[in-house]
C-alpha cells in the first residue's frame, strides 16, 4: 500500500497530458468554425478539455487516500508484443508460416519456461492448421513461404 | 398479417444450409469459449471477426450472435462442474450450482440450467420480436438532436454504471471517442490525427482495437496466472440427468421472474447478464420461504441467475437494432460489423434490410435449440477443454489474432496496430480504467459527432437544442441523473467497499478475469 494513491495520480497526469495533446493538436492544426458551422477542429478540442479535466478529479481524489502498489510486470508484456511485433515485420517479406513460428516462439517465452518439446510440437501443427484454414478453407491469398533476396 | 410473413421471411433466411452451418459454428464456438477461463467473449469475438469478412452480413452477424449467447451457456457448465464460471455472467451460478455437483447432482444441474437458458433466451426473443418494431417506429421520428442525446446516455450509463470508478469510465469513453476520429472527416474530408500515415486514412481498424485491448491485453494479464484445471475428465459422471418432480415445480417461478429481470436490464445501457444474474439470485433468496437452502445446492439458485443473463443476452439486441445505439461493447462490435459491411443502423434497418433482420432473429431461436441439443451430450468433450494448459493455447490465440488483423485488409500496418493496442489495453489494466467504455466510445465516436454538428447547424448554434426538444430533454435529464447517481455511489465510500467486494469474488471466482472483465460482463 501506499500513503496515497499513486497509480491513480500517474493516471491522471497522463490523461491531462492526453487531453492538452489533443486539444493542442485540434486547435492548432483543424479549422475549428463557429458553432452553427462546427470545423473538424471544434468537437475533438472540446474533448480534450473533458479529458484533462477527468484527468485532475482523478488525481485530486488520489492525493486524499490510500492506494495499492500495482502489479506491474516487464518481461511478459515484453515478449507478447514482440511476438506480434516480429509477426508484423516477418508476414510480407517472408511470408505466412516463418510470421507464424517467430510468434509462437516469441511469446512463449512470455510464459518464462522453454518447453522445447512441445514448443516444437505446436509450430509444426498450427504451421499446418493455420494455412489449412485461412488458404486453403477460406481462399485468402497469402503467401506461405517467400525469399526476398 | 405482416407480423407472420416477416416471421416466415426470417426463417427462409435462418434456415438456408449456410446460415444453419454459420449458426452452428457460433453456437460451438461460443460455448467452447464459454467453458474456457481466460478467454473471454469479446477477445473471442473479435478474434473471429475477420472470418465473416467473406460472409453476407447476415451470415456474419448469425455466426457472432451465435458466439455471443453461446458462451453463456457454456459458462454455466464450467460454473456447476468446476466452481469455476467461464464468463462472469455465470459466477453466481457457482454458488448453488457447485453444490449440486458435488451431491452428484451435477447432471440434473447442468440439465436444467439448460432449460433455464434456453427458457430466458426464448422470452428474450419474443420481447425483442414484438418490441424492436415498435421502437424502430418511433424512432424514425427522432432529428439527429435526439440521437446525439441517445448515445450520449448510452455512453454516460455504460461507463458510470458499471462497478469501478466513473471518472474513469468516462475517461476510456472520451479516449474512445478521441481513437474513433482518426482519420478523414467525413464532412470536410479533413485529416485528422493520422500524423501523415496514409494507412490511418480510414481510420484505425475496429478489429484491431478489440483484438489489442482485449485480446492481447487479456493474454498478458493472464499469461503465468491461469492454470489448466487440475481435473480427472472421466471424475464427470453423470449419474441422473432427469430432474425429481420437485426440481420442476421448484423451478417454474425462479425461471419466469429471471427471464422478466434479465429482459429488463438487457435492454438498459450498462446493465446487462451479470447484473441481471446477480440481482436475480438475490431476489430469489428472499422469496424464498427457506433461504437457508441458497449455497447448499438450492435449484432455484441456479435457474433464476441462468434465465435471467440468457434473457438479457437476447434483449440487448433490443437497442442496437431498433435505434442504433449499442449498450454494451459487444454489441458495439456487432453494430461494427454492420458497418464494415456497408449496412447503416438505425431504425431504418428493420425495413431496409428486412431479411437481415428478421433472418437474425429467427437464427436465435435455430441458435438456443442447437444449443439445447448441444450441451448435455458434449459435456465430455468440453470438461476435456478444460485441461488444455494455458501455455499451449495463448500462443496459438496471439496467432490467430495476427492473422486475422493481417487479413482484415492485408497490411502490416493492423497487426502493429494490435501490438499498440494492447500496449495500451495493458497500461489501462494497470491504471485500472475499464476497457469496454473505449470501444462503445471507439464505434459511436464518428456517429455521435456526426449528429452533435448536424443538429447544431439546425439549431443554428444554440446549444439549448438538445434540451428545447422534449424527447432530447427528457434523454438529456436521465442522462444527468445517471451522472450525478453514478459519480456519487462511485465515488461514496459504501459504494466503494461494495464494489471492491464484488470485484474480490469475481476474480476468485474467475481466475484470469481481471476487474475490467467482470465489468465488461455486465455490459
Amino acid at each position: 500500500m501506499y500513503r496515497i494513491d499513486y497509480v491513480d495520480i500517474v493516471g491522471g497526469a497522463l490523461l491531462i497530458l492526453f487531453g492538452a495533446a489533443v486539444t493542442y493538436t485540434s486547435v492548432t492544426y483543424y479549422p475549428m468554425g463557429t458553432p452553427s458551422r462546427m470545423g473538424p477542429g471544434m468537437f475533438p478540442a472540446g474533448l480534450g478539455v473533458v479529458l484533462a479535466v477527468l484527468g485532475i478529479l482523478l488525481a485530486a481524489q488520489a492525493l486524499r487516500r490510500p492506494g495499492p502498489r500495482p502489479d506491474v510486470r516487464i518481461f511478459s508484456p515484453l515478449f507478447i508484443l514482440g511476438g506480434i511485433a516480429a509477426f508484423a515485420a516477418i508476414i510480407v517479406p517472408f511470408g505466412l508460416i516463418p510470421a507464424i513460428v517467430a510468434i509462437l516462439v516469441i511469446s512463449s517465452l512470455a510464459d518464462l519456461k522453454i518447453r522445447p518439446v512441445s514448443l516444437v510440437i505446436s509450430c509444426i501443427g498450427l504451421s499446418l492448421f493455420a494455412p489449412f484454414i485461412f488458404v486453403f478453407l477460406l481462399g485468402l491469398q497469402i503467401p506461405l513461404l517467400r525469399w526476398p533476396f | 398479417m405482416e407480423f407472420l410473413g416477416n416471421l416466415a421471411l426470417g426463417l427462409g433466411v435462418a434456415f438456408t444450409l449456410q446460415n444453419l452451418f454459420y449458426c452452428f459454428l457460433g453456437a460451438l464456438l461460443g460455448t467452447l469459449v464459454g467453458v474456457i477461463p481466460g478467454l473471454g467473449v469479446l477477445a473471442a469475438i473479435s478474434m473471429l471477426f475477420p472470418l465473416t469478412f467473406h460472409l453476407e452480413p447476415t451470415t456474419a452477424l448469425i455466426m457472432l450472435a451465435g458466439i455471443w449467447y453461446g458462451t453463456t451457456y457454456g459458462g454455466s457448465t464450467a460454473s456447476i462442474l468446476l466452481n469455476l464460471p467461464g464468463t462472469p455472467a455465470n459466477a453466481v451460478t457457482c454458488l448453488d450450482g457447485f453444490p449440486m455437483a458435488k451431491q452428484g447432482r451435477g447432471g440434473v444441474a447442468l440439465f436444467m440450467t439448460t432449460v433455464a437458458s434456453f427458457f430466458g433466451a426464448s422470452f428474450g426473443i419474443v420481447l425483442l420480436t414484438l418490441f424492436t418494431p415498435i421502437i424502430a417506429d418511433y424512432a424514425l421520428r427522432f432529428g439527429s438532436a435526439e440521437y446525439f442525446a441517445l448515445m450520449l446516455m448510452g455512453l454516460v450509463a455504460s461507463s458510470t454504471i458499471s462497478e469501478g470508478s466513473a471518472i474513469k469510465g468516462l475517461a476510456s469513453v472520451t479516449i474512445g471517442i478521441v481513437i474513433g476520429l482518426v482519420g478523414m472527416d467525413t464532412q470536410t474530408a479533413t485529416v485528422r490525427f493520422a500524423f501523415g500515415n496514409l494507412g490511418l486514412l480510414e481510420g484505425v481498424s475496429l478489429i484491431a482495437l478489440a483484438m489489442g485491448v482485449f485480446g492481447v491485453a487479456e493474454i498478458i494479464m493472464s499469461v503465468r496466472r491461469v492454470n489448466a484445471a487440475d481435473i480427472d475428465p472421466d471424475s464427470v459422471k453423470l449419474k441422473a440427468i432427469v430432474p425429481t418432480r420437485d426440481d420442476v415445480r421448484r423451478s417454474w417461478f425462479p425461471m419466469l421472474r429471471g427471464a422478466s429481470m434479465g429482459s429488463f436490464f438487457g435492454t438498459l445501457p450498462g446493465t446487462g447478464p451479470s447484473i441481471a444474474a446477480f440481482l436475480s439470485y438475490a431476489v430469489e433468496k428472499r422469496v424464498s420461504k427457506t433461504p437457508e437452502r441458497f449455497g447448499n445446492g438450492a435449484i432455484e439458485g441456479i435457474m433464476g441467475p441462468e434465465s435471467a443473463n440468457n434473457a438479457a443476452d437476447q434483449t440487448a439486441f433490443i437497442p442496437t437494432l431498433s435505434l442504433g445505439v449499442p449498450g454494451s461493447a459487444t454489441m458495439a462490435l456487432m453494430l461494427g460489423v454492420l458497418m464494415i459491411h456497408g449496412v447503416a443502423p438505425g431504425p431504418n434497418l428493420i425495413s431496409t434490410e428486412p431479411e437481415l433482420f428478421w433472418g437474425l432473429i429467427m437464427s436465435f431461436w435455430v441458435g438456443n435449440i442447437i444449443l439445447l441439443l448441444l450441451n448435455i451430450p458434449l459435456i465430455g468433450l468440453w470438461v476435456r477443454m478444460l485441461t488444455i494448459p494455458y501455455h499451449l493455447l495463448y500462443p496459438a490465440v496471439l496467432m490467430f489474432i495476427c492473422i486475422g488483423a493481417y487479413t482484415s485488409g492485408f497490411s502490416p500496418l493492423n497487426i502493429w496496430m494490435v501490438a499498440g493496442f494492447g500496449a495500451l489495453g495493458y497500461a489501462m489494466r494497470i491504471f485500472r480504467f475499464p476497457g469496454a467504455p473505449l470501444l462503445l466510445g471507439f464505434v459511436l465516436g464518428p456517429l455521435m459527432e456526426e449528429h452533435f454538428r448536424r443538429a447544431m447547424v439546425l439549431a443554428r448554434g444554440d446549444f439549448a437544442v438538445f434540451f428545447e426538444r422534449p424527447i432530447s430533454a427528457v434523454i438529456m435529464g436521465i442522462t444527468g441523473l445517471v451522472l450525478i447517481w453514478g459519480v456519487w455511489s462511485s465515488e461514496n465510500m459504501r459504494g466503494k467497499r461494495r464494489a471492491r467486494a464484488l470485484a474480490r469474488e469475481a476474480d476468485r471466482r474467475a481466475p484470469g478475469h481481471s476487474e475490467e472483465e467482470v465489468q465488461e460482463g455486465t455490459n
